[in-house]
């Protein structure tokens, strides 16, 4: 990766004005040059950036992070977006985005990860543009930081920008992640699926997640993708699989074990064209709150998420 | 489960379509061809995977806006998909709320 291509940097920040000094100047270059400019970031940094960039802002279009990076694999298609709506312009394009926060949970944390080094391989090696990603080093944890040089090609920290010596390059930010995934708990209902049992699978999916207090839009977006993962796993995964479902901290999880090997790194975030490409995990990323996939030897495990709503009685 | 429907002329759909069952869609439409509008009667489908909207979907793409592929009482679940995907915007496709009888 050169200065010719894709930029990707990382902005360590340890204050609020440190914060400032380095996405300001940042945005403020690009709008003199007449980039296009896209932020996401959270509510109170879109107000705060705002408010210092006074005229400047209405050159630069804002979003909302907790909205687009609810679920991280919807940021990718979301700058994919913005790149190439701006293809034939000629412009040049920077954007800024934050999707890991300390507010994060663990599981959300893994994939903002594995999201920022995915960037390097849905945008390294195409048109060239710049984004900077920064990092709260006051908020979040060593290990965070840390994971955020191997990810990043730059990093700009004290106001000095510099190549990232732990970047670990474009093929080493494909691979598909192999970290085993938290064990399900014992009361996990597991059941074995063929090509025959999908319309089971669906109405326990639908009756178990409308029991837990899921809307019936949520459930149904859950049945849905549910049974794509699982009509993988009967056409791609060895003819079926097993499937787990259980309760934990607020959340629905939905898992799906096959013998299949995954090896598409970006193929869950790529709507793709036309109507014969595979969309089963496209849809699952849309209508799901969190998508885990993990390959292994043995085959491979898509864990589904849905927060659900603590009910409170008064 | 899949009807003959007389006025308008087309198909009706009810019950599930998913990996199981999505030829016996693909051929159903194929065996009326692709001439005129043809009008799908959806509003007791009940579920229908990606594999069945593709089913409809590839069928509209044969078509064109005189030759439409009409779809009655879209369920909300297909349309929530049909967003998602980004197959809405097809112009042999057409959404239908008038009444198809038997």
């Amino acid at each position: 990766m050169n200065d010719h291509g894709f930029r990707h940097e990382a902005l360590f920040y340890a204050s609020e004005d440190e914060f400032l000094l380095g996405t300001v100047p940042f945005i403020r270059q690009g709008v003199q040059a007449g980039d296009a400019i896209l932020v996401v970031e959270s509510e109170e940094k879109v107000r705060l950036l705002r408010r210092e960039l006074g005229e400047d802002a209405s050159a630069v279009h804002f979003a909302n992070m907790a909205q687009v990076g609810a679920n991280p694999a919807r940021i990718i298609p979301a700058w994919r977006e913005f790149v190439e709506g701006h293809d034939h312009e000629g412009r040049g394009l920077r954007g800024i985005g934050e999707p890991i926060w300390a507010g994060r949970s663990a599981d959300e944390l893994v994939e903002c990860q594995r999201h920022e080094s995915l960037l390097n391989v849905a945008f390294g090696g195409g048109r060239p543009w710049r984004l900077l990603c920064p990092y709260d080093t006051e908020a979040l944890p060593a290990y965070v930081i840390d994971e955020a040089r191997r990810s990043h090609a730059y990093v700009s920290e004290r106001h000095v920008e510099l190549p990232s010596p732990q970047f670990r390059g474009i093929d080493g930010s494909a691979a598909v992640p192999d970290t085993p995934l938290r064990p399900a708990p014992r009361e996990a209902v597991a059941i074995t699926f063929g090509a025959e049992d999908l319309g089971n699978l669906r109405s326990f999916t639908g009756r178990y997640a409308t029991g837990a207090g899921l809307d019936q839009t949520r459930t149904d977006d859950l049945v849905c993708a549910v049974n794509e993962i699982a009509t993988n796993s009967v056409r791609h995964g060895g003819g079926g699989g097993t499937f787990l479902m259980w309760r934990e901290d607020g959340n629905l999880v939905c898992e799906v074990r096959d013998r299949g090997r995954y090896d598409k790194p970006l193929a869950d975030r790529e709507r793709g064209h036309g109507t014969s490409t595979p969309r089963g995990l496209w849809l699952a990323n849309q209508l799901c709150d969190l998508v885990q996939i993990r390959t292994y030897a043995t085959g491979t495990v898509v864990r589904l998420l849905m927060k659900v709503r603590i009910l409170t009685t008064a | 489960m899949v009807t003959r429907t007389l006025a308008p002329v087309g198909l009706r759909f009810t019950g599930e379509i998913d990996l199981s069952n999505v030829h016996a869609v693909t051929e159903a439409l194929r065996a009326c061809g692709n001439s005129g509008d043809l009008h799908l009667d959806l509003d007791f489908l009940s579920f229908c995977d990606i594999s069945g909207i593709r089913a409809l979907v590839a069928h509209a793409e044969r078509r064109d806006d005189k030759h439409r592929l009409m779809l009655h009482g879209l369920p909300a679940q297909i349309e929530r998909v049909l967003d998602v995907v980004g197959w809405a915007e097809l112009p042999g496709l057409a959404f239908c709320n008038c009444e198809v009888a038997a």
